[in-house]
């Protein structure tokens, strides 16, 4: 009998997004529980994140409803802590292969889109970030990828690939909208770099990553982008 | 089941590539080890082990090759983290990570914290960065003190594990380093974090600290002499 497993997140959390579309993609059973971000309940950080920050999950411990989480439960935050977890919770999930060498490769295509894709990308959308870095990061991750196959790594979707998919998906947006805090065109002009020959690895890698019924189930591209445009109105020059 | 054949690329002085060695010891995985004077690098070893050029790096499996030839048939890994969760599973019997899910999150989440809180202020204070302050190393300290468990030895409980091995490197460098006056920092800073660290509060702190430097497996691979050397001929001596 398997115990219960709660995930807090937030609909517009990139973070959040990775964690569910592992739970999905295992095919694990979870309870996800919004938590309004500007407007915290007091008892998420003293029951279940100190840092106040989303995802964070509990595991175990009595069944309790989400909003009165249990002492006894296991408390889990940090995204790709929590991604660790979720696959030693799933051995046969694929989340991490049972291989050790391409464990290390899923380890580290996590670890290069954690600094070179996701926090460039997430700068450069905050206005603070270059465009030059948003493209090598890209680049990079690109040059990670292997000829012919769907996967980050190996042939099955794994926590890389949950990894990587929120960018992804945020990537399209500025691209497709222009919308974010950079210079006016810029979204726009990544897009269009993107489309060269260079980037069609990436481009087939991204677009079966975007398809996957996983992402649509996860992430809501109209409340997105809606939320874009309310909070990137002051573009810098 | 036997494994492959590993080749550790590595280097005294470095934090990071002492995890990977301390990992190695506490498994028993033979392997073979081959230092880079990281203030010349050989030629060879950007192209053929480590395009990012640092350590420390794996060379896994392939033919029984001489360290300064790499053979392209094996893989190559980097990353001293992934390089230490790499040991483990090649020997998920020693228990460096725990069988637990539960005990593996915790472990991962310490490290983390160490690699947010601690170990970039430790980079600033020996540097000399204006951010790298007595303070930002107590709060670091803080902030590892928060997650140890009462009554255990280690940080996640009384196994010594990955987390345990993120840490030792980091701290056994600032500890010989303010001890021995080496670093761009100002004395004055290095006094105050001193006597910071005297404060009863950090009992439980210090008590786990001297669990770790007295590991056989950090001491055995850990050269103070050539630490204290070259950090003292990059960073210069304390003000």
């Amino acid at each position: 009998m398997s115990e219960q497993l709660t995930l807090y997140l937030h609909k517009l959390s990139p973070y959040s997004a990775k964690v569910e579309l592992a739970l999905v993609e295992a095919n694990a059973p979870y309870r996800a529980y919004q938590i309004d971000l500007p407007n915290k309940p007091e008892w998420f950080a003293s029951k279940v994140n100190p840092v106040g920050k989303v995802p964070a999950v509990t595991y175990g411990g009595p069944n309790v409803d989400p909003d009165d989480p249990s002492p006894l439960s296991a408390k889990i935050a940090e995204s790709n802590v929590i991604l660790e977890f979720l696959a030693d919770l799933y051995p046969d999930s694929g989340l991490l292969p049972k291989d050790p060498v391409l464990r290390a490769k899923v380890r580290l295509f996590i670890d290069v889109t954690t600094k070179q894709v996701e926090a460039p990308l997430y700068d450069f959308i905050r206005g603070q970030g270059s465009y030059d870095n948003v493209l090598k990061g890209i680049e990079f991750i690109q040059g990670l990828l292997e000829e012919g196959t769907d996967f980050a790594v190996g042939d099955h979707y794994s926590n890389a690939d949950a990894c990587i998919s929120p960018a992804l998906a945020r990537l399209k947006i500025i691209t497709e909208t222009d919308l974010g805090k950079f210079p006016v065109g810029m979204g726009y002009k990544l897009g269009e770099e993107l489309k060269g020959p260079k980037f069609a690895k990436f481009r087939k890698y991204a677009q079966g990553m975007l398809d996957r019924p996983s992402l649509k189930q996860t992430h809501d591209e109209e409340y997105t982008i809606t939320f874009f445009k309310t909070r990137f109105t002051e573009r810098v020059q | 089941m036997p494994h492959e054949q590993i080749t550790l690329y590595t280097a005294k002085a470095c934090p990071y590539a002492q995890r990977t060695e301390i990992a190695l010891a506490e498994v028993g995985a033979p392997f073979k080890r081959y230092e880079i004077d990281l203030g010349n690098k050989p030629e060879w070893y950007a192209p053929k082990v480590n395009p990012a050029s640092k350590v420390p790096a794996i060379a896994y499996g392939g033919p029984d090759v001489s360290p300064e030839n790499a053979s392209p048939e094996s893989i190559k890994l980097a990353e001293s983290l992934i390089l230490v969760e790499f040991i483990g599973d090649l020997y998920p019997s020693s228990g460096i990570v725990p069988a637990d899910p539960v005990l593996r999150a915790q472990a991962r989440f310490f490290i983390e914290v160490v690699s947010t809180k601690f170990s970039p202020n430790f980079m600033k204070f020996i540097s000399g960065n204006p951010e790298g302050t007595h303070a930002a190393l107590l709060a670091g300290v803080d902030a590892i003190q928060d997650l140890l468990p009462d009554g255990v030895k280690y940080a996640v409980n009384d196994q010594y594990t990955i987390a345990d091995i993120a840490l030792a490197p980091f701290w056994a460098r600032l500890n010989v380093l303010v001890q021995k006056g080496i670093g761009a920092y100002k004395d004055e800073e290095k006094k105050k974090f001193l006597k910071g660290l005297e404060d009863p509060k950090y009992a439980k702190f210090n008590a786990y600290i001297q669990r770790l430097l007295a590991r056989q497996s950090f001491k055995s691979t850990f050269h103070e002499d050539v630490v204290a050397e070259v950090f003292s001929s990059k960073f210069g001596l304390a003000k």
